[in-house]
């Protein structure tokens, strides 16, 4: 049976080749042109792939390198810096490195930001080792987000900034703003981070503490490795490998997409360990204690009640976001005192906002145009 | 009329997925033993189902590079398909019970080897005279504690110096103020 379709589908197909005599011929000829061309692109394309990988140019952006301490640097980005308050950008800490949100040039979140006019600066976390196992997550916001405010207040000589805290960079620095009110912080926007985490989906059950037990995992493995890191998060959208292979494939020919795709592609496969206790602190006190959205920690002896945030607030869900779903982005809204917040979601997943096509078009402009008139 | 059959076809794979996705869950979440899926039963309508879909497209209209599109769309909508179906699955908590036991296995086979091999390696090191993991790490922790003594001494430094200036900024300002008192007087 299987046999006797397939030659009814070549006596269909040639019957359709030569059938049409009105001109409907040469049109069907020229589309299958090119298409063969297209295929011929594709292999060309994937030879030159596999033979020599290309090293994709990322964070061509300019910049200076303003402050260090350990591991972590704060850059400062060239541009024409006509917006007062200075804007200080504060990513996830391991997992990835940051160079995501300067990628390539015209798909670039702080080309975006530094083009409209924004005094930019970047918190690059680092990579940490083995010697970093004792960095907590109460040190990253008492010990470093600290200096960082009041280098960008140094460097830029302003007297207020602006913060934008992007995945996990939001309940961070959300946590900072909390536990210290009396930094000058005029606005902040939470891009994609989980704050309430009794709604973080998949890895709210994974983590939960009747199946995870992160003081033996920390214990047993000191850091926790990049690989672990990166099968966790595999495991979490488990068609996705297939998805980008077959994008791929589909668009092999094409050689635009066939640079952003190995850019993103660079970025998506270098995973970054986490420094041991900040792990167990991350999960033990957010993910399975909900502890910041429930005002029950303490950070340098100050409490961080979410309550304690004032400013102007402005917060992005993403509709198809599996790591930070939109409910538990959306919380912060209801948590702090700001009398001015405002909350958009929009379409597409936790990485759309920050790289792609739709994140220039969507996100970013709706991101710069809230800022733009309170800086 | 090729796109209406195609979209038939989507309409059987959707359905077919969602019903195994049931059975998955069905099978992840039952305690009691269950007669073992019968894994043939299981493939065999999708595939039939795509075969003579797809047969039918072809023979409906003469083939066209459009084909490689909805071949393209079928792919997209299956593996949209899968990936929501397993998503059903990873989000039980029987799912969860599973993972979190199988790493707790890991750890604890992985654990005692890992501590066996870094004491045997550091033991090695030592013979041969040179520094172990632990100790380069030793190091680098003491460079960090002293950048962060360093750290603490710019920030003291830091304010006293404001201090300073807004002392040396009153002691400026108070001659005027008195010469200003004097003349009002």
């Amino acid at each position: 049976m299987g046999q006797e379709r397939f030659a009814d589908i070549v006596e269909r197909f040639t019957q359709g080749y030569y059938g049409d005599r009105d001109g409907g011929g040469a049109e069907f000829t020229r589309q299958w042109q090119e298409e063969l061309d297209r295929q011929r692109r594709r292999f060309a394309n994937l030879a030159r792939m596999v033979t020599s990988p290309p090293e994709p140019k990322t964070g061509q952006t300019p910049r200076q390198e303003v402050y260090r301490k350990n591991k972590s640097r704060l850059y400062r980005y060239e541009s024409r810096r006509t917006h007062a308050i200075p804007l200080l950008f504060v990513p996830n800490l391991g997992i990835s490195r940051p160079y995501i949100f300067d990628l390539l040039p015209r798909s670039s979140f702080i080309e975006h930001m530094t083009n409209a006019g924004f005094d930019f600066y970047l918190l690059d976390w680092g990579v940490f080792g083995p010697e970093d196992n004792d960095l907590t997550v109460e040190d990253c916001v008492t010990r470093i987000l600290p200096r960082m405010a009041s280098k960008v207040l140094e460097t830029s000589g302003a007297s207020q900034l602006s913060m934008l805290g992007y995945c996990m960079g939001a309940p961070i620095s959300a946590a900072f703003l909390a536990a210290y009110p009396e930094v000058p912080v005029k606005n902040f926007v939470n891009m994609a981070g989980p704050i309430d985490f009794s709604k973080v989906g998949l890895f709210g059950l994974w983590l939960d503490k009747k199946y995870f037990d992160v003081h033996r995992f920390v214990d047993t493995l000191g850091t926790v490795p990049a690989d672990m890191v990166k099968a966790g998060f595999k495991l979490l959208r488990p068609t996705m490998d297939i998805s980008t292979g077959l994008n791929l494939w589909w668009n092999l020919w094409n050689d635009a997409y066939l640079e952003g795709f190995n850019a993103l592609n660079k970025w998506a496969n270098e995973y970054v360990a986490f420094p041991g206790e900040f792990f167990r602190q991350w999960v033990a006190d957010f993910y399975q204690d909900n502890k910041l959205f429930r005002g029950e920690l303490r950070f340098g002896g100050r409490p961080v009640r979410l309550g304690a945030i004032s400013c102007s607030l402005f917060v992005v869900g993403a509709q198809e976001d599996y790591i930070a779903p939109p409910e538990c982005v959306r919380a912060l809204m209801d948590v702090v005192s700001s009398r001015e917040k405002e909350y958009i979601e929009l379409p597409g997943g936790h990485i759309s906002l920050i790289a792609g096509r739709g994140a220039s078009t969507h996100c970013w402009p709706r991101v710069s145009g809230w800022l733009a008139p309170r800086s | 009329m090729a796109d209406s059959t195609t979209q038939q076809m989507f309409d059987l794979w959707k359905r077919q997925l969602d019903e195994s996705t049931q059975a998955w869950a069905r099978l992840m979440t039952e305690t009691s033993a269950s007669p073992p899926p019968d894994a043939g039963a299981f493939w065999r309508p999708i595939v039939d189902q795509g075969l003579q879909t797809w047969a039918r497209v072809a023979a409906q209209a003469p083939m066209t590079p459009d084909v490689m599109t909805q071949w393209k769309q079928l792919m997209d909508q299956a593996i949209e398909a899968w990936s929501r179906a397993l998503g059903q699955v990873m989000g039980t908590d029987a799912f969860a019970q599973v993972l979190g036991r199988t790493l707790d296995q890991f750890l604890v086979t992985g654990g005692p080897l890992k501590k066996a091999a870094d004491q045997s390696m550091e033991a090695a090191l030592q013979a041969l005279n040179l520094p172990s993991r632990g100790q380069v790490t030793d190091v680098a922790k003491q460079i960090i504690g002293l950048e962060e003594r360093v750290d603490g001494v710019e920030d003291a430094l830091g304010a006293i110096m404001r201090r300073l200036n807004d002392i040396s900024r009153t002691l400026a300002g108070q001659p005027e103020r008195a010469g200003a008192s004097e003349e009002s007087r």
